[in-house]
């Protein structure tokens, strides 16, 4: 073997290792781009997948970490902050039967175990009740609102088919308080009666339910208005109770309570007859709370000039009716006397001299003929003397008549409006369950002078510091007020024991801030009443017990040497018993 | 190319011949920063800055799985906080980034070699595991607190890469033969503990590394038969391959694993409850482990979802694409078998969780949480990234499809 073949030998040699490497290269090369494709073709499957799974999946509830930190439903505060209704989230134990797949056993234990079980966790739960509905196959609540710590209890059972749902439930810390204003939410999440209905587009409302709607009550005075009208219903062994408290200026409901009331927090008890709101949906006839209102319109009309004009006082018959007081006040009466002794002779033939065009168009511009101004879904109907004409015109015996209260049904809240507008200088205005901004005060509109409402102060002050008013002169808060007591109508006429007591009052007279209307349904003569049953004695005595409880958390402050002067009239009463 | 190392400068040679001296020591210094400056200039900085933001997402959906993982392993006795996985995951990590750094600074031939002692020491490792492992829900996985198996993985692709490409020097060695023994070898200690899902994947490296060294189509043909048929033996003699397996076809029952992996899943919607706002992963097991996919469809949503498959498939791409233009065979075939490593795994999980594969018992690398694979999978990135590495100023002999023709 010589050196060139050798040297030809290496030479052939490192080419076909060198076109080995460049093949063997060129292969691995290409199956690498294979490879590549493999994992994009993984990739695009993965993909592929994963739009599937967002296009078809069930879709969770979508939110988000700014909702979730949302009450599901608004709060409800009242006017200065306090919580009256809360979003209240908590578990329900429900029972899921197919929870452990179709067909079998839905529970793991038997149904007997498992309810024996739960009854020792929720003592109060009913065993029988249990057993059937976990023998029935079919979904149910077994429990509502359960504590966290009892679901981890029920949890620690290992029955996969008791499930906690989580759900939204309203609660409302103060109980029953103001439950006729604020209403209450069904199982369904549902707002019913009160604000919980009016609101509950707004309280639902992702983009407002943070903030929480502030009410124009005030807790601590709703709290004393409930308090005394309770009392007060109680001890005159009432039916019910009616009361208000609203700012004369502004026609802010500081308190608006109708007993017997419910606690919203038992949405599963039945309290269907207990919602109905007194103060808004029911009308009464209120009888001689009505005498200022008439006065009032003809002092406005001129008719009334001279306070000292004494009327006759003996029994008025017209169109074959008698129109007579509750007692004889002797021969006759000027106008402070028949209000102090609320006689309806004298304010009759004020209201005759009136004439009824003017009385109705004074009762028309206080809203007396339509349903009452306020957000409460539930506003009753006025009962609107129709009148004897086509026109409408009121007959003589029809305006003498609803000069003291009767032919005429309104709610309390129409009177409230009505006694505000006759202390705050004559401006009506609707009233409001919303706190009201006092740059944006509705302006209303005038029905009296500012001088018959002056007037008008001076004779409601009369009535409290001599008249029937006198239990409700909490000392130093200058209250004014008049006493109602109109018999109910019943079969063939009024009867005689069912009375509706009112007293309609403002205070302080010397710059009235808020009327006070307390009602009582059918009070009865017991020895707390000295046996009597009208207003005077039952009514009266609870607006004299609020307005001191209400006044200095209103920022009234009592002050016996501040009062309306009432020096000008003075003169021209004498004392006297009136009703 | 084959010297190995960076090209170093001259002064180097001198520098570490001549006795330390003052100047010596600046320039050592200075030596030792140049070789950092040729370090970044060689490694691919696209693949460190893909896993880097992997590694991120990782601790992300790590943080977003402690805690219900945390109060499912949390016992009377010893309860752990709620972002103890986080905690333990940011150390594992870190751990994991210096030894990837370390690794990625060696020169290839020395990186290989290490690559090979390290698959020789595992494999004795693993033949350990069965005699003095200890056990860990019913699978003996673990030797001295070390998971061999784990750490086999970088070793093996890089040796079974080695002993393929001996056939470049000479033509007629039965390199795919001789590859079957550490396969056998592997899948014959790793069914022994059993662990049916990393002999799998291992079989799957094995098969691409094969594939890639130029089997004929036909022998592919018959190796995925083969495989086919070792998958269907193991269905009927190996029962937990058969419970999966069955689980799979049968679509599984309610509230198996599977199942509450993808109501969790699919919980978020596209855009995810946000983190820890989920509520389905409480009821997961494995929540930081297997199915945090399925954690990170629930707090970040699909879309995340998609990204994260996304990073992965651009990883594959970026190192298989950057492969065209290797004149190494074995730099080919390593940095192939290594990707195909990471990203088999990736997709499994991947597609288990999609439920589009049987479950097997495999972590979603560089995201889930793990002691030994944390580590090992950042060994096996620091072994790519040093035999990858390529000076950027030579040109390269480029690939075309043309080649294909002229063969």
């Amino acid at each position: 073997m010589n050196q060139l073949t050798a040297s030809a030998a290496i030479a052939t040699g490192r080419v076909q290792l060198a076109s080995v490497r460049q093949r063997l290269l060129v292969t691995a090369k290409v199956r690498v781009l294979v490879v590549a494709v493999g994992f994009v073709f993984l990739t695009l499957t993965a993909l592929v997948r994963l739009t599937q799974l967002g296009l078809f999946e069930q879709a969770p509830d979508r939110r988000s970490l700014a909702e979730a930190l949302l009450p599901p439903r608004g709060e409800i505060t009242d006017r200065n902050g306090v919580p009256l209704a809360r979003a209240f989230p908590s578990y329900s134990l429900w029972f899921n039967p197919k929870a452990l797949g179709e067909g079998g056993n839905p529970l793991v234990k038997t149904p007997e175990e498992v309810a024996r079980a739960l009854v020792q966790i929720f003592p109060d739960a009913d065993y029988k009740d249990l057993v059937e509905r976990l023998k029935s196959g079919r979904g149910s609540y077994l429990r509502k609102r359960v504590l966290p710590e009892e679901a981890n209890k029920v949890f620690a059972l290992g029955e996969p088919a008791l499930e906690f749902p989580r759900e939204n439930q309203r609660y409302y810390p103060q109980g029953s308080l103001a439950a006729n204003v604020l209403g209450y939410v069904d199982e369904e999440g549902k707002g019913h009666v009160g604000m919980e209905q009016v609101l509950e587009p707004r309280l639902l409302d992702p983009a407002q339910r943070g903030t929480p709607v502030a009410l124009s009550i005030d807790s601590r005075a709703q709290g004393a208005l409930e308090d005394e009208l309770l009392r007060g219903m109680q001890e005159s062994n009432a039916k019910g109770a009616a009361g208000i408290v609203l700012d004369v200026d502004s026609g802010e409901v500081v308190a608006l309570a109708s007993l017997p009331s419910f606690n919203p927090n038992r949405s599963d008890r039945a309290f269907n007859d207990l919602v109905f709101n007194r103060v808004s949906n029911q009308v009464y006839e209120l009888g001689s709370t009505f005498k200022p209102i008439t006065i009032a319109a003809a002092i406005d009309a001129g008719v009334v000039t001279d306070l000292s004009v004494r009327y006759p006082a003996a029994p008025l018959h017209i169109a074959g009716r008698t129109i007579h007081d509750s007692h004889n006040f002797g021969a006759s009466l000027n106008v402070p006397e028949a209000l102090i002794h609320s006689s309806n002779i004298v304010t009759a033939q004020v209201a005759d001299k009136l004439g009824g065009p003017l009385l109705k168009q004074t009762m028309m511009a206080l809203h007396m003929n339509q349903r009452p101004t306020i957000e409460l879904p539930a506003r009753g109907f006025p009962l609107w003397p129709r009148g004897e004409n086509k026109a409408g015109d009121w007959s003589r015996i029809t305006t003498m008549t609803v000069s003291y209260g009767h032919g005429i049904a309104v709610t309390p809240l129409h009177l409230a409006c009505a006694y505000a507008a006759l202390v705050n200088g004559g401006i009506w205005r609707p009233a409001t369950l919303f706190k009201v901004d006092p740059a944006h005060i509705p302006a209303g509109t005038r029905v009296f002078k500012a001088s018959t409402s002056a007037r008008i102060r001076q004779l409601l002050r009369m009535i409290v510091a001599d008249g029937t008013g006198r239990k409700a002169d909490a000392s130093g808060f200058r209250v004014g007020g008049k006493t109602g007591s109109a018999e109910k109508p019943g079969n063939g006429g009024y009867r005689k024991t069912s009375l509706v007591a009112t007293f309609a009052a403002a205070f302080p007279m010397d710059k009235p801030r808020y009327v006070v209307i307390a009602m009582l349904d059918e009070p009865q003569g017991t020895a707390a009443t000295s046996g009597q049953r009208t207003a005077a004695w039952n009514a009266a005595p609870i607006v004299g017990r609020v307005v001191p409880r209400i006044g200095p958390l209103l920022g009234v402050v009592p002050d016996a040497s501040r009062d309306v002067d009432i020096s000008d009239l003075s003169p021209l009463i004498g004392n006297g018993e009136g009703e | 190319m084959t010297s190995g190392g960076p090209l170093m400068p001259p002064a180097t040679g001198t520098a570490s011949a001549a006795v330390p001296s003052p100047s010596a020591m600046q320039r050592f210094r200075r030596t030792r920063r140049s070789e950092l400056v040729i370090w970044w200039r060689e490694i691919d900085r696209v693949l460190l800055g893909l896993v880097l933001v992997l590694m991120i997402v990782g601790a992300i959906a790590v943080a977003a799985a402690s805690p219900a993982s945390a109060h499912r392993l949390s016992t009377h006795q010893k309860a752990l906080g709620d972002l103890y996985f986080f905690w333990r995951q940011l150390e594992m990590q870190a751990l994991g980034l210096i030894g990837m750094f370390a690794v990625s600074l060696l020169p290839k031939d020395t990186a290989r070699r290490a690559a090979i002692m390290l698959a020789g020491v595992m494999i004795v490792a693993l033949v350990l595991v069965p005699i003095m492992g200890t056990e860990v829900k019913g699978a003996k996985r673990w030797v001295l607190g070390i998971q061999p198996s784990e750490f086999l993985k970088p070793g093996f692709a890089i040796a079974v890469a080695w002993i393929l490409s001996w056939k470049v020097r000479d033509p007629h060695m039965p390199v795919i033969r001789l590859s079957m023994v550490p396969m056998a070898l592997v899948a014959i200690l790793l069914m022994a503990q059993p662990d049916f899902g990393s002999t799998v994947l291992f079989g799957g490296v094995w098969f691409v590394l094969v594939l890639l060294s130029g089997l004929p189509l036909a022998r592919v043909g018959w190796a995925l038969g083969a495989g086919i048929v070792a998958v269907i033996l193991a269905y009927f003699f190996y029962p937990n391959a058969t419970h999966r397996i069955d689980a799979f076809l049968s679509g599984g029952s309610e509230f198996d694993q599977v199942d509450l992996a993808m109501r969790t899943l699919v919980a978020g919607g596209w855009s995810g409850t946000g983190l820890w706002l989920g509520a389905r992963k409480n009821a997961l097991p494995e929540a930081h482990t297997d199915y945090i996919f399925s954690v990170i469809g629930e707090e970040f949503g699909l879309i995340s979802c998609a990204v994260v498959v996304i990073l992965y498939c651009a990883i594959v791409l970026r190192v298989l694409l950057r492969l065209v233009d290797e004149e190494d065979l074995f730099t080919v075939l390593a940095a192939t078998g290594l990707v195909a490593q990471l990203a088999g795994q990736a997709f499994i999980n991947i597609l288990v969780n999609l439920q589009l594969f049987p479950s097997k018992g495999m972590t979603l690398p560089l995201i889930s949480y793990g002691g030994s694979s944390t580590i090992a999978l950042l060994l096996g990135v620091g072994f790519l990234l040093a035999i990858t590495r390529r000076n950027p100023y030579l040109t390269r002999e480029t690939f075309h499809l043309g080649e294909l023709t002229r063969k």
